[in-house]
């Protein structure tokens, strides 16, 4: 593939929007960073992507119709949108698109969706608040085949476009622009290794990863972290991994619908039967559960699984520890885990 | 590409057995003939998920496997939201079914597809009998019967598949045990009658679970002790389910799905997920 230089997001922004519907990141009137449809006219300056809001919900949606049923037959509700394009995607949440497009690849509801999109990643120059992308491989240099197009800051009137599939070859079609040299790969490339050396100390990241693939974690550890966890589904609505999901049936006169919504496996209910056995009613255990799966090795590598890529659960973003408000985020617990 | 759209079946009938427990007969509405063979090649021990509308869905086992004609039999046991939904529906009601899933019993080499024959014992509890019933048959139809079954209750009123127990008295040793009341020849739970059982027919070679897990645990320590290894061992476990394809998360064991992986398990495979899951340790004791 060849990588082209140019001047700003806008640019590319303007081309794209031509055939597809923009969506970026912006403040909304409360000054929260979110996804907002953005016409290219409006399309502003991208700056780093650091938002409590990941990509996931563009694939798999918070909530949606299955089917319906009309008393005799059931009837699939496939999404159709239109294509769109996300801009200024950051590695970690391309990562964790590419892990979903892998444990939903049978999943026609979320794949009729991610076949419509576009991804242009965002690569961030300096570390965010919590973010530790370096330490679970998902960042800062967005990974090969992560997203379709990615820009890079070099100046402030110019980008690295690199160019990562033939669906992003194939959106730069009529856009005239320089193809980058060398000097523009090797100011990238210096930038990204200056940008992990900005991360903080992450030792407690790897300690505890070991602690939990060797089940050296003491289960009072993970009893009192049941005692802070206030079961609010922050951690699990936030994380750009987590995929849980209920359904629920729904009826309006001679029509019923079935819908899936996001789920956490964090609440008490989320395993009970309805003999009301519940496999997983303590709370601490359904801590360590989690924090299982996103970083227990077992888990991507049972072969069985039609689940995991083979990487951790976990991209770095920090999200959980920002939005915990017993102070269980990752930070936190992987420093309780192996204090 | 795995849809979360059911089939429609129709109910055939309801027949009341045991406690609150109605064995139900269904039939698929208009199947081709290609969806009917994917449903004619289920295996004793997989399941499948009945969609109620209106009120959802859940797991089910196959009593009787789907036949040419695209019948088969659940007994479902009265107990929530979808069950509770069911009792109400008539015969002819159009419902829903999604499957077949998971892994059934072993009841051949899965390299050869040969039978296998060794002397089996079966272990079942209350409506986890049900998951049992197709396998029962099978061992029969194939000319190994098993060398006993085991079936407790909580009472006899409690008993359930009770046309199939009566047909099974002239085809295998059947034991029967009730830990409360009058109407049956044991009293106690199936553990307290298994030292009986293996005096009159020996020890077994192979031995196939379903009931109460502690149940399930206890009986297939039992064996242990005894010297049987765990990888003969065999059980059927339950959990929640609402997609069946390994991705709501809901009957998540560990690092696996029981919709995937199981529902039926290898004692010696189990144990260890149990023993880690279950945080404290209480199955940290067995012997695997």
């Amino acid at each position: 593939m060849t990588d082209y230089l140019i001047d700003s997001p806008i640019t590319l922004a303007k081309h794209i929007g031509q055939s597809r519907d923009l969506w970026q990141l912006k403040e909304n009137d409360s000054g929260e960073r979110g996804w907002q449809l953005s016409a290219p006219e409006i399309f502003s300056a991208l700056r780093s992507p650091d938002a409590m809001e990941s990509a996931k919900q563009f694939f798999f949606a918070p909530r949606e119709n299955i089917f319906q049923f009309d008393g005799n037959q059931f009837r699939e509700s496939l999404p159709a949108p239109e294509p769109f394009a996300l801009v200024g995607v950051s590695s970690c949440d391309l990562t964790a698109i590419a892990y979903q497009d892998h444990f939903f690849r049978d999943d026609p509801h979320y794949q009729a969706r991610r076949q419509q999109a576009l991804l242009v990643g965002y690569e961030c120059l300096s570390p965010c608040a919590k973010g530790f992308c370096p330490s679970v491989d998902a960042g800062p240099g967005a990974r090969e085949g992560s997203a379709d197009l990615v820009l890079h800051q070099l100046q402030e009137d110019q980008w690295l476009l690199r160019v990562l599939t033939d669906t992003g070859a194939r959106a730069l079609e009529g856009l005239v622009l320089e193809k980058a040299g060398d000097a523009a790969q090797t100011q990238r490339h210096n930038q990204i290794e200056a940008c992990i050396e900005a991360f903080p100390d992450d030792s407690h990241i790897h300690a505890g990863i070991e602690a939990i693939n060797s089940n050296s974690v003491a289960q009072e550890t993970w009893d009192a972290a049941g005692i802070q966890c206030l079961s609010c589904s922050g951690c699990t609505t936030l994380c750009p991994t987590c995929s849980c999901y209920g359904t629920s049936d729904h009826t309006t006169g001679d029509t019923m619908i079935r819908e899936r919504f996001w789920d956490s496996c964090l609440y008490d209910g989320f395993q009970r039967e309805a003999s009301q056995n519940n496999p997983a009613g303590a709370a601490g255990d359904r801590v360590r559960r989690f924090w299982y799966h996103k970083f227990s090795r077992e888990f991507f590598q049972a072969s069985d699984n039609p689940g995991p890529a083979d990487r951790y659960g976990c991209v770095g973003c920090g999200r959980c520890e920002v939005t915990c408000p017993g102070v269980i985020g990752v930070h936190s617990m992987m420093k309780k885990i192996t204090e | 590409m795995q849809s979360l759209v059911p089939e429609p079946i129709e109910i055939l009938s309801g027949v009341e057995d045991g406690e609150a427990a109605r064995h139900f007969r269904f039939r698929f509405c208009g199947q081709s003939d290609s969806n009917l063979k994917k449903w004619q090649s289920t295996r004793p021990g997989q399941f499948f998920m009945l969609s109620v509308p209106g009120a959802g869905e859940a797991p089910f086992t196959f009593t009787t496997l789907p036949n040419a004609q695209g019948e088969f039999s659940a007994l479902v046991r009265r107990m929530g939201q979808v069950t509770g939904a069911l009792f109400e529906r008539k015969p002819g009601y159009t419902l829903g079914a999604r499957g077949p899933f998971g892994h059934g019993w072993p009841v051949t080499d899965g390299d050869t597809e040969k039978v296998l024959t060794e002397k089996a014992l079966i272990v079942g509890g209350g409506c986890g009998l049900a998951p049992l019933v197709s396998l029962v048959e099978h061992l029969i139809n194939s000319g190994t019967p098993p060398v006993a079954l085991v079936y407790g209750a909580r009472t006899a009123a409690a008993q359930v598949l009770n046309p199939e127990r009566k047909r099974w008295q002239s085809q295998l040793p059947l034991f029967d045990i009730v830990q409360q009341g009058n109407g049956c020849q044991y009293r106690g739970t199936p553990l307290d009658l298994l030292p009986e059982v293996l005096n009159q027919v020996g020890e077994p070679e192979r031995v196939f679970l379903c009931g109460p897990e502690i149940m399930m645990h206890t009986v297939a320590e039992f064996f242990v002790q005894r010297g049987l290894p765990a990888s003969a061992i065999w059980m059927s476990i339950e959990r929640r389910m609402h997609c069946a394809t390994g991705t709501c998360g809901h009957c998540y064991l560990e690092h696996q799905y029981v919709c995937k992986d199981g529902p039926t398990y290898r004692w010696d495979k189990l144990a260890p997920l149990l023993a880690r899951s279950s945080g404290a340790g209480a199955l940290a004791d067995f012997h695997c």
